[in-house]
């Protein structure tokens, strides 16, 4: 991720926070340029939420420095930073209307009431919720109550928008629809976004960045398209989609490439300094970029099939490998004898040249 | 710059608490720590208490069989009180458990009213009833049963009635609360396991209940010891409890006695809470003992 | 099974009887239209509510007692809902301490917090009047502290942190916020302290003086001086009404849930 400081909107330089013996975040350094849309991504307890609530300034960093916009906030107590945030529970006021709860932020920061109102019903437009201005939150849906909380965070017109799983508690089909409303409604205003969610899928929808996190530290951050085919550690590979793992050796050079071993076949793999000749290394390959063809003694790595999962677009054969290892391999049902192997039969399993890829542990 | 940080957020928390806290400290601890100072002084004419340092006005209590009776007194319409609810207070939290909750509601409204009537109301209460042209003596002499009007009043038996009457929604509320808590699929297990009714409530309601139990007797023990009004009007001068003796030692403005018995009422009060818990161990329900 | 259920329903009708029947008698009485109780009552009749108006030691015990009440409420609210705030967002073995010692005045006999305050009032030189709200404040803190602290452990915290993403001051927020939506458990302790206060007797017994009487006090002074005197019921009635009146409006504003305690 790169970016000059000055330009990023939002900044943690070595953050740490600890609750107790317990580390939530551990050394955390991320620049966010503005206008992106940055996902944190990773399962429970690995610090996303503690992040995001350190940026908010409902935590304190137990070490480092956190910036928006430049300036050290630190010391600056979560009501006078420049920001504003969707919960996972939208935590609308009830006892205000929608209008009111929109208007709250505005009336903090001491708009007369003709500026207010009008900004008002111009978010409400935005979200689509035009008209809704005097009714209470009880009384709205889910995917209601979710655009108010929306309308109520941009209409500020904050540095940084924040969002907690916002969608985490809607239906699949609301939560497909906000998906795309969100990420529009983001394009279209250009503000920088910090979302949080355990879905995947969601996470690579909507965003221009996505950060893995584990364990209070950041795998990798990249964008969508880098983390799944170049997944810079085997959490990453192994969080995002599937992966076959073989461990080889490396055999050779042959200029940018690094030739290597894996059993009787022989993959490429952009060459990188610290790769020890004949050393051993370990690589992955996604399950769809192996083609499966009828068992050839000279090309193609040996394997036989255990079992075969039919899924209407895509059949999923788990194959044994010569050594005994686990593979997974997607094939596309192009037409209906595309892949017609069944348990017990053996194959040959062709890597798409420059589709493997290097493991580092972590 | 952490603890500027730390120091900051704790004040607004401080700033909370203070003003209860401070009054608190004015108006209940210290005057009570200034009562037990008084009740190790000699007594004085002229002052609040003498200069000289006592535990004569304990020890004078500790020895005198006059003040050992009415404590004993005091004990037993405690005892009697407490128990007697308990008994009559069980069934009547069984019966509320079991019903639907807006019933059960409606019911907790009519046992919370009689606690906000004053005491003195519901003594009264007994004193129209039992009194000499009280409602029970005008029935009888109506009836032609009796001539004279009995003496039902001023005895210790009618205190305990009284109290007892007085105190009862306090012990159904601690009950119906404790019963509340006991898991419904508990009991039910148990049947399942071949308990018939008697039996799961043998061994799984009633020992569910005691944290109920025993904070329920508790209060009332507590309650009937501080119970100067009932005492006084149901009981007359010839039941005299601890709690009266406290007032009259009060009005004589010898302070250091006075202070003593109060101190006094107050061990016996926290001793007997100390017994029951020990003895009930409520706490081996809530999952600590 | 059906005698068991019989049994239990018997207890059950004794227990109300005995709770409610002498309040009852009482209510009764005071529509009797002679000096003493004939059943079945042979009449109705105010006269003993026209009685307890003409006498001005009566009127008096009523509104100072109306008086007293006010202001302690008012007081023990303000207090409570201090103690609250700390109580329901701190952690820490502080925090059970504090919370042992200020619902405490629950369980302690309440005729030694008299006495000990008459002492301490003695000494100090303080009125009687506010001394004896003093003491009523200390004694319904509790009862406000326990349902403002439940409304406040029901209350959503995530509503504080989005008024404070929006710019609130943790001030601000409390007030536009918190506050309105606490306001039952506000409600609803603060008629507790109103009510405790105006029947309270235990510290009233000392903490009274001459000109400064409450109506329990005064009712209680009645009976033992002049014996039964059916304005005392008529004075009852008047309380208990009060009473009925305070406690319904409690249920149209609250429910129950927070009061089972």
């Amino acid at each position: 991720m790169t970016g000059a400081f000055a330009e990023a909107d939002v900044a943690l330089r070595g953050v740490t926070k600890s609750f107790g013996p317990v580390v939530a975040v551990d050394d955390l350094t991320l620049e966010i340029p503005r206008g992106i849309f940055l996902s944190l991504l990773g399962p429970s307890g690995c610090g996303k939420t503690t992040t995001l609530r350190l940026i908010a300034g409902f935590e304190q960093p137990s070490q480092g420095d956190i910036f928006i916009r430049g300036q050290r906030v630190n010391l600056v107590p979560a009501y006078r930073r420049d920001f504003s945030m969707v919960f996972q529970n939208f935590a609308l006021f009830p006892h205000m209307t929608v209008a009111n709860n929109v208007a709250f932020g505005l009336r903090m920061r001491r708009l007369p009431r003709d500026e207010r109102e009008a900004r008002v019903r111009e978010t409400l437009a935005l979200v689509h919720l035009a008209g809704f201005e005097d009714r209470y939150p009880r009384q709205l849906s889910g995917g209601q109550q979710q655009r108010v909380a929306l309308a109520r965070a941009i209409v500020v017109r904050p540095a940084v928008l924040l969002l907690d799983e916002p969608l985490g508690s809607l239906d699949r089909k609301l939560r497909e629809e906000m998906q795309v409303e969100l990420r529009q409604l983001q394009q279209e205003i250009g503000i920088t976004t910090v979302f949080v969610t355990h879905d995947q899928e969601e996470a690579l929808t909507l965003s221009d960045r996505v950060a893995i996190m584990n364990g209070g530290k950041i795998e990798q951050i990249a964008t969508p398209r880098e983390l799944y085919e170049r997944p810079a550690t085997d959490f990453v590979a192994n969080f995002l989609g599937v992966s076959n793992i073989f461990d080889g050796r490396v055999a050779g050079r042959d200029g940018e490439d690094a030739l290597i071993t894996i059993g009787p076949i022989q993959v490429r793999v952009p060459w990188e300094a610290g790769l020890e000749m004949g050393g051993p290394i370990r690589v992955a390959v996604r399950p769809e970029k192996i083609r499966l063809g009828p068992h050839d003694e000279k090309e193609g790595l040996p394997a036989r099939v255990r079992h075969v999962i039919y899924l209407g677009a895509t059949t999923h054969f788990y194959l044994e490998g010569p050594e005994g290892q686990s593979l997974v391999v997607h094939v596309q049902n192009i037409s209906p004898d595309t892949a017609p192997w069944t348990p017990g039969d053996e194959v040959s399993c062709h890597l798409e040249p420059k589709s493997v890829f290097v493991l580092r542990k972590g | 710059m952490e603890w500027v940080r730390c120091f900051t957020r704790n004040r607004w928390a401080w700033a909370l608490v203070l003003p209860p806290l401070l009054f608190f400290l004015a108006f209940f601890v210290g005057p009570l720590l200034y009562l037990f100072f008084v009740s190790l002084h000699v007594e004085s004419q002229t002052e609040l208490y003498g200069s000289r340092l006592t535990l004569d006005n304990y020890l004078r209590v500790a020895g005198d069989p006059f003040y050992l009776l009415i404590i004993r007194r005091t004990l037993t319409a405690g005892l009697a009180v407490s128990g007697l609810s308990l008994l009559i207070g069980y069934p009547v939290a069984l019966t509320m458990v079991r019903m639907p909750a807006s019933r059960r509601s409606v019911f907790l409204m009519v046992l919370l009213f009689p606690l906000m009537v004053s005491n003195v109301i519901r003594a009264y209460g007994w004193i129209a009833i039992l009194g000499r042209r009280g409602v029970v003596n005008n029935l009888l002499r109506d009836g032609g049963l009796i001539q004279a009007p009995l003496p039902l009043l001023y005895s210790v038996e009618t205190v305990v009635v009284g109290l007892l009457t007085i105190l009862l929604p306090y012990m159904i509320i601690c009950l119906v609360n404790a019963l509340l808590t006991v898991d419904r699929t508990l009991e039910e297990a148990a049947q399942a396991l071949g308990a018939g009714p008697l039996r799961t409530f043998l061994h799984v309601t009633l020992p569910l209940s005691t944290p109920g139990i025993a904070s329920g007797l508790l209060l009332v023990f507590l309650l009937t010891l501080s119970a100067y009004v009932t005492v006084q009007l149901l009981g007359g001068p010839q039941s005299k409890m601890l709690v009266g003796l406290v007032y009259d030692a009060v009005m004589t403005f010898i302070w250091p006695r006075a202070a003593a018995l109060a101190f006094i009422l107050l061990g016996i009060s926290l001793g007997v809470t100390t017994l029951m818990l020990k003895g009930l161990r409520p706490q081996r329900v809530q999952g600590q003992g | 099974m059906r005698k068991e259920s019989w049994a239990l329903r018997m207890v059950d009708l004794l227990a109300l009887l005995i709770i409610l029947g002498p309040i009852a008698i009482v209510m009764l009485v005071s529509f009797s239209p002679s000096d003493f109780f004939a059943f079945p009552p042979r009449g109705l009749s105010l006269r003993w509510f026209r009685e307890f108006f003409n006498l001005p030691s009566m009127r008096g015990a009523y509104l100072l007692s109306l008086e007293v009440a006010l202001a302690a409420s008012i007081l023990a609210t303000v207090l409570g809902t201090l103690a609250s705030l700390f109580l329901a967002r701190r952690r820490g073995a502080v925090v059970g301490v504090l919370n042992a010692l200020f619902l405490s005045p629950l369980v302690f006999p309440t005729i030694i917090i008299g006495v000990a305050l008459l002492l301490f009032f003695r000494r100090v030189g303080m009125p009687i009047l506010p001394g004896l709200i003093l003491a009523h404040v200390l004694i319904g803190t509790p009862y406000c502290i326990r349902s403002v602290l439940t409304s406040l452990q029901a209350f959503d915290v995530s509503l504080e942190e989005a008024g404070q993403s929006l710019g609130a001051s943790p001030v601000r927020t409390f007030f536009l916020i918190t506050l309105p939506l606490i306001r039952p458990g506000l409600l609803c302790g603060w008629l507790f302290a109103f009510i405790v206060s105006f029947g309270e007797l235990n510290t009233a017994l000392f903490l009274t003086g001459p000109g400064v009487t409450t109506l329990p006090i005064e009712i209680f002074a009645y009976l033992q001086f002049q014996g039964s005197q059916l304005v005392i019921a008529a004075a009852s009635t008047l309380q208990i009404c009060l009473i009925i009146v305070l406690v319904l409006t409690i249920e149209r504003l609250v429910g129950l849930s927070s009061i089972v305690r």
